[in-house]
């Protein structure tokens, strides 16, 4: 159907862009934006499967495609939304980390994901495997989707970080192994999912108890 | 036949949480949670029974199976879940009373009981590399309310943080998994069974020896991090500590062994793929950092749940520095100490959380003489005390002398002479403040009233099989964990 070279070419562009939307929401501060980077970086997700999935004639990632874009582009940030309105918190004032140098950490952590990756990569050569040259990329989203985690402090930035990290995972299984099984990669959505609600649920708490939705105010659990 | 087995197996405790969600009669909550934990328990013991004579459990597409290995840690879970849902009747009726908990809670309580106990044992069962980490990252999840139980401003801290680090934790050992899937790929025929453990294990030297290491990290990193493994144990404090007393002891005596077992699995793939010491040197290293961070915190501590958590920090940390020394007889010896680490957390965390109910407060300093208020749990606390700091004639003391002796068998001298320091200094910790609390005047007038007679009775009998373990192992126990240390070994 199509010839390997133009299936590939299209899965680096689009992990590219996939990539850009994680350094887009490092430099933003409006927690709205970030919602709709992680939105439309899920969405690209969901595009990189349909690419996987009939470039490479494994159909079965087509579920995932579409649940990629139905609970992570669409259902989570509609919910992330809805608490960022009910909290009325829209920027995130305060850093760990101001945005210049976020953005020059990250700049590295793209360069260590590429030495990370390489042994894999070799090993894909070793054993004759397609290469895939996305996979650096895929680390790449892991370590900056830690990353928010560290250097941010809204509560909402956490959870896009961490969905970040999770993006990063679906797109090196994706990459290396074609996806998992189509049972297990449900029941992963379905984790996920379960997951960015009850974070969303404790976020609510957060802004009840504390009035405020920075996690520098979790700090009393001390020994 | 065993896929019958394994739909009753998880079916009881899922359909009984559901069940729990749509009832509001409290006695029809305690019944059907007791029923199913206690069928399940009865499940666990007919099932390793099957597997002890050899019949294999696996289903025909080999998503689940049950071996020794996991029969054993199975049994201990369920038989936790067991004595936690007959404590809870009798520890929730108190806080109703009290105006802690409202009906509404209560079913919350039961529901997320059961969900937690089934999401243990799809950990338990699956073969499935993927469903064992739906089962691990479901547990978190099950248990996320739980922590948050009480709504107050220090039990949303704690669970945040307990799903926000687990969480990741856990995506990386995602990652784990989706490398180990990888390098299985162009071994294992079948998409579908290269994800399966059994099959795994059955090609594990031809998979990529640098590919597995990699995973191994990651699954040491993420499955550590559900263990409570030092330095990723930062959440264990405040979720144990936050938590109602029976659930924090199902998660320090079932939980973490349903962690620390999804590790050993990749430890067991990883030691047969790649050449002998990687993953064991990285075990005796965490291991033993995680007895030695548990040391101040325990020396210096306020809270006593918090006493234990670290008490599970670096009990865990000695679990993975006896697998980490790579023998049969450490093996043997860290079996046994994950089920003589279970009892002895069983019975302290539901004593101490006698004595919360007693004194209202999880602070040492304000409890005193708990002897004279609640003498039956204070008695239980004290002897359970001598038992997890490895006092003869109490199991703890059996395992770890195993193990300290496997590690100067195994060369492993100074090591194990830091294992003997941090045994011992925590061992002082731990009674100067058990004797606080017990002995002594109450500080102002506490009015007696222990826990109720049945759940009394379990813990004794806990205490009981601690110090009978302690005399002698009995033969078929010893049998059991010598077929799960045969898995172990590959």
């Amino acid at each position: 159907m199509f010839d390997a070279q133009s299936i590939n070419l299209s899965l680096e562009i689009l992990a590219v862009a996939i990539l850009v939307t994680a350094f887009l929401i490092v430099s933003s501060r409006s927690l709205l934006f970030y919602v709709r980077l992680f939105s439309v970086q899920s969405f690209l997700l969901g595009l990189v499967a349909v690419v996987v999935a009939t470039g490479f004639g494994e159909f079965h990632i087509l579920v995932a495609a579409v649940l990629t874009i139905g609970v992570k582009a669409i259902a989570i940030p509609y919910v992330l939304n809805k608490i960022i309105d009910r909290i009325k918190v829209h920027k995130e004032i305060e850093f760990n980390l101001n945005i210049t140098t976020s953005l020059l950490v990250c700049g590295l952590l793209v360069i260590l994901a590429d030495s990370v990756g390489k042994p894999i990569i070799d090993a894909q050569v070793m054993h004759a495997l397609p290469v895939s040259k996305v996979l650096p990329e895929s680390i790449a989203m892991m370590m900056i989707g830690l990353f928010i985690m560290l250097a941010r402090k809204q509560a909402v930035s956490q959870i896009v970080g961490l969905l970040t990290l999770e993006n990063g995972l679906f797109l090196s299984g994706l990459s290396i192994t074609y996806g998992m099984p189509l049972i297990v990669e449900i029941g992963i959505f379905f984790d996920i999912l379960v997951a960015a609600l009850i974070l969303g649920v404790f976020v609510f708490r957060i802004n009840e108890t504390f009035d405020t939705v920075s996690v520098d105010t979790l700090r009393r659990l001390k020994d | 036949m065993s896929t019958l087995y394994f739909s009753l197996l998880l079916g009881l405790p899922l359909l009984s949480g559901i069940l729990c969600a749509f009832l509001k009669r409290r006695t029809l909550l305690e019944a059907i949670t007791l029923f199913s934990t206690a069928l399940t328990f009865v499940g666990a013991l007919l099932l390793s029974a099957a597997v002890l004579r050899g019949t294999s459990l696996i289903t025909p597409k080999g998503w689940f199976f049950l071996d020794a290995l996991s029969a054993y840690i199975m049994l201990i879970v369920t038989g936790s879940a067991f004595v936690v849902s007959v404590y809870s009747i009798g520890y929730l009726r108190r806080q109703i009373v009290n105006r802690k908990v409202d009906a509404k809670m209560l079913r919350l309580y039961y529901m997320l009981l059961n969900i937690f106990l089934f999401t243990m044992l799809l950990v338990l069962i699956s073969n499935n590399l993927g469903f064992l980490w739906i089962g691990s990252e479901s547990t978190t999840l099950a248990t996320a309310f739980l922590v948050a139980y009480y709504e107050r401003e220090s039990s949303i801290e704690a669970a945040w943080k307990y799903v926000i680090i687990c969480s990741v934790g856990i995506g990386l050992a995602l990652f784990g998994i989706i490398l180990t899937y990888f390098s299985a790929l162009h071994v294992v025929s079948s998409q579908s069974t290269a994800l399966n453990w059994t099959s795994l294990i059955a090609v594990a030297n031809q998979l990529n020896p640098d590919i597995l290491k990699l995973a191994f990290v990651f699954a040491l990193v993420g499955f550590g991090t559900k263990a409570g493994l030092a330095p990723m144990h930062t959440w264990k404090p405040d979720a144990y500590g936050e938590a109602p007393a029976p659930i924090s002891a199902l998660m320090a005596a079932g939980l973490v062994n349903v962690a620390l077992y999804s590790l050993l699995r990749f430890y067991i793939l990883v030691n047969k793929a790649v050449a002998v010491g990687f993953a064991p040197t990285l075990f005796v290293i965490f291991g033993l950092l995680s007895m030695v961070i548990a040391v101040p915190f325990i020396l210096v501590q306020r809270d006593f749940k918090r006493l234990l958590a670290y008490s599970s920090v670096e009990h865990v940390g000695i679990i993975v520095f006896a697998f980490g020394l790579g023998t049969p007889l450490a093996y043997f010896g860290a079996l046994l100490h994950i089920l003589n680490n279970a009892l002895a957390k069983l019975v302290l965390f539901l004593t101490l959380g006698n004595v919360r109910l007693a004194y209202d407060s999880k602070i040492m300093r304000r409890v005193s003489g708990a002897i004279k208020v609640i003498p039956v749990s204070a008695t239980l606390l004290i002897v359970g005390v001598f038992a997890i700091t490895g006092w003869p004639p109490f199991g703890v003391f059996v395992s770890e002398f195993t193990i300290v002796t496997a590690g100067f068998a195994a060369g492993n001298i100074f090591p194990s002479l830091v294992f003997i320091g941090v045994v011992a200094t925590i061992f002082v910790g731990f009674i100067y403040y058990a004797t606080q609390m017990v002995f002594g005047e109450p500080h102002r007038r506490i009015d007696e009233g222990d826990g109720d007679a049945f759940s009394l009775i379990l813990i004794g009998a806990l205490v009981a099989i601690l110090f009978l373990l302690g005399i002698a192992i009995p033969s078929f126990l010893s049998n059991f964990i010598r077929q799960a240390v045969a898995i172990v070994q590959g």
